[in-house]
């Protein structure tokens, strides 16, 4: 019983040691926000045209309250990933203060990787290319990433250009955040017997 | 006298058991003390009534299901209200002409007003109601009718992706969560991409790399695939299989049940199994050729001739497991009470540089679909040659259920099952795709029948507004012959008929 606390401990004190700042936190999350939502937006601006063949403003809403809550629990699941990698590829880089431009980086080389090969590979013939180029595609993503994610926060200037553009993008997240949780209720509401 | 031991016993207990189960295979599901008949409804989606042998076409594609007409009643002249799946499923579940139900761009819904003109809502809890789509399209349109349906199966059920489906957690709002998730958040293909960048993309891998492994396993050769945005690759045996051991289930119910398959095959992609692909090569068998029209894309006639054959693969294959499934259901009783509706949504078009469904072809390979309704106890075939819609599909079953006929229903009860023939009936056929659902009805191609005359009229197009069609289809049933220019007194009687009813349509 004392070894399983003391492993408990031990662990809790890892997660202390290696939690980023609050701030830090808040401003990758911004990012993941502002990526996400923004590619949800400008998709939907595509199927705008043909919903209003057929669909009325309500029932347009409605589908953007189900895009912002699937944004919502996305951009979580993402964050809550980015951390991991903090304690894992990123555990042997003790330096705290690059945290916020490494996971930055490594967000942005990974979600536009993912929004490339959906834009590349729309057809369904385009399939099979899809699925056989996948394994490459993403190991290359990784290696670049963490490539980039280590070395650029080395250079004073580009990190705080990264934490700048980053901690401005803050304000997004008093727009995004509560038209998400507006979105789960009216979700909820419009589920309910 | 011999003593009969407790394992002797046993033995016989177990083989009288199987003799009288053998004898009567299944028979404690023949309906014996449910009133009413049941009403089983299997439509092939884009299966062409000019394709089938029973209706003619040259090649041996539908030797079973000529074999099923033999004891029912065949439509020759039955047409689909729209030249794709959303305008023409809507028209045969409203039971309504496409410019009042409205659902007529690709994945539309129907009129709010108009939800409960419906079988599910009509035929009311005196039956078990029953829906599978595999094509999202008219699963969509069935969601609307869901508070009023018993048992509903995903777009999934009996394919190959057998995983969760993010739909089912909202049920009670499937409509427009199946917009959202399904055609816009998690698409698999579209001409736009997925509306979520990091679970559009798993969901992509997950369900693009699912086909692959199953394709490994697979002897026949590769999966029939749902080709529109939730891509589900499935097995026709097996959707087959799950339907008639949906329809058992069925049978044991204590009220009668009406059931509505609509099943994705012989849809393009055209993937017939190994053992038809080495059908009709070289048979000689070649069809009409037949001028490019102007709005098509033109693609050339070699492609269509080939795309053309494999369809006709494709149909056998569908041929082959109806066979099997009437076969299982006879041996069961299944259709002693039971009236089973064969049908299809719309045709399929391979001429005039285009190939496929929707867009502004309005030639009968795409409208004129099969109908064929068994009857419970039928014994000899009867031939209908009247003109009929898929907009009397509803109101026939209302009919055969006892039910009192449906308001504001354009359909008419069909001949042969209780209706009376119009000589005079006009059948129309929209494709207004690219016109909005609450608007007039301006950008459209509508074609009408009446008797052995069909005009097709193109409105709104840029260059190609108000142009007609007119044929004469007892002397030219393959619409080569434009008689626009011969014959101006029906063009214009024709011409008056149709606007007076689009006129109308628009004023409501």
């Amino acid at each position: 019983m004392t070894g399983v606390k003391d492993v408990v401990r031990r662990f809790a004190v890892l997660l202390a040691e290696r939690f980023p700042d609050t701030q830090n936190i808040l401003s990758i999350y911004a990012v993941i926000v502002s990526l996400i939502y923004s590619w949800t937006l400008i998709t939907s601006f595509y199927k705008i045209p043909s919903w209003l063949f057929f669909l009325t403003i309500g029932q347009i809403f409605s589908i953007y309250a189900y895009s912002f809550f699937i944004n919502l629990i996305e951009s979580i699941l993402m964050l809550i990933g980015i951390l991991l990698l903090e304690y894992t590829i990123f555990y042997p880089l003790k330096k705290r203060n690059e945290f916020q431009s490494r996971s930055i980086l490594m967000v942005v080389f990974m979600l536009s990787s993912s929004m490339i090969r959906l834009l590349l590979y729309k057809s369904y013939e385009s399939s099979g290319a899809f699925v056989s180029g996948e394994l490459t595609w993403w190991i290359l993503t990784l290696l670049l990433g963490i490539f980039f994610a280590t070395i650029i926060p080395k250079s004073e200037r580009l990190k705080n250009v990264i934490e700048g553009i980053a901690e401005r993008l803050i304000i997004l997240l008093y727009v995004y955040i509560p038209f998400s949780i507006l979105s789960l209720i009216i979700i909820i509401i419009r589920n309910i017997n | 006298m011999s003593q009969i031991s407790r394992r002797d016993f046993l033995k016989f207990a177990g083989m009288t058991t199987a003799s009288v189960l053998a004898a009567r295979p299944l028979n404690f599901l023949d309906s014996a003390g449910v009133e009413g008949h049941n009403i089983i409804i299997i439509l092939c989606d884009s299966f062409s009534a000019k394709h089938l042998s029973l209706y003619g076409y040259p090649r041996q594609t539908t030797p079973n299901i000529d074999a099923f007409a033999e004891r029912s009643t065949v439509f020759h002249n039955h047409y689909s209200g729209g030249n794709f799946t959303t305008t023409g499923t809507a028209s045969m579940l409203t039971g309504m002409i496409p410019w009042k139900h409205r659902a007529l761009n690709l994945g539309g819904l129907v009129r709010s007003e108009f939800i409960g003109s419906n079988p599910y809502t009509l035929l009311g809890s005196d039956y078990f109601r029953f829906a599978f789509s595999q094509n999202p399209f008219p699963d969509r349109l069935i969601g609307q009718y869901y508070k009023d349906i018993d048992r509903f199966l995903p777009p999934s059920a009996y394919s190959l992706q057998k995983d969760f489906s993010p739909l089912s957690v909202f049920d009670n709002d499937r409509v427009l969560a199946s917009i959202a998730i399904e055609d816009f958040l998690l698409p698999i293909q579209d001409s736009t991409v997925a509306g979520t960048a990091l679970f559009g993309y798993i969901n992509k891998n997950r369900i693009l790399t699912n086909p692959r492994n199953q394709k490994i396993t697979y002897r026949h050769g590769i999966p029939e695939v749902l080709e529109s945005w939730s891509l589900i690759s499935y097995l026709n045996e097996e959707i087959y299989s799950g339907l008639y051991s949906e329809l058992i289930h069925l049978a044991s119910k204590a009220s009668p049940y009406f059931a509505y398959f609509h099943l994705y095959s012989p849809h393009f992609p055209y993937r017939p199994r190994n053992d038809f692909l080495k059908l009709f090569r070289d048979d000689g068998f070649k069809p009409v050729s037949k001028p490019i029209h102007p709005l098509a894309s033109g693609v050339d006639e070699g492609s269509l001739i080939s795309l053309s054959a494999l369809y006709d693969k494709q149909i056998v294959q569908v041929d082959d497991e109806f066979g099997r499934l009437i076969a299982k259901l006879n041996k069961d009783g299944i259709l002693e009470n039971s009236y089973l509706i064969f049908t299809s949504d719309h045709g399929e078009l391979f001429e005039r540089g285009f190939f496929g469904h929707g867009d502004e072809f309005m030639y009968e390979p795409v409208l004129h679909i099969p109908l064929i309704i068994r009857a419970p106890g039928q014994a000899k075939r009867d031939d209908i040659f009247a003109l009929t819609s898929n907009i009397d599909i509803l109101p026939t079953i209302l009919s055969i259920a006892g039910k009192s006929p449906a308001p504001d229903v354009d359909g008419q009860v069909l001949p042969g099952l209780g209706g009376q023939t119009d000589e005079d009936r006009l059948i129309f056929s929209i494709y207004a795709g690219k016109n909005p659902a609450f608007g007039r009805l301006e950008k459209a191609v509508i074609s009408m029948r009446r008797r052995e005359y069909k005009l097709i009229a193109y409105l709104g197009y840029d260059n190609f507004d108000h142009v007609f069609e007119l044929y004469d289809l007892e002397k030219d049933p393959d619409e080569l012959d434009n008689l626009v220019s011969k014959d101006a007194k029906t063009l214009a009687a024709m011409k008056d008929k149709l606007f007076a009813h689009l006129n109308d349509a628009n004023r409501l």
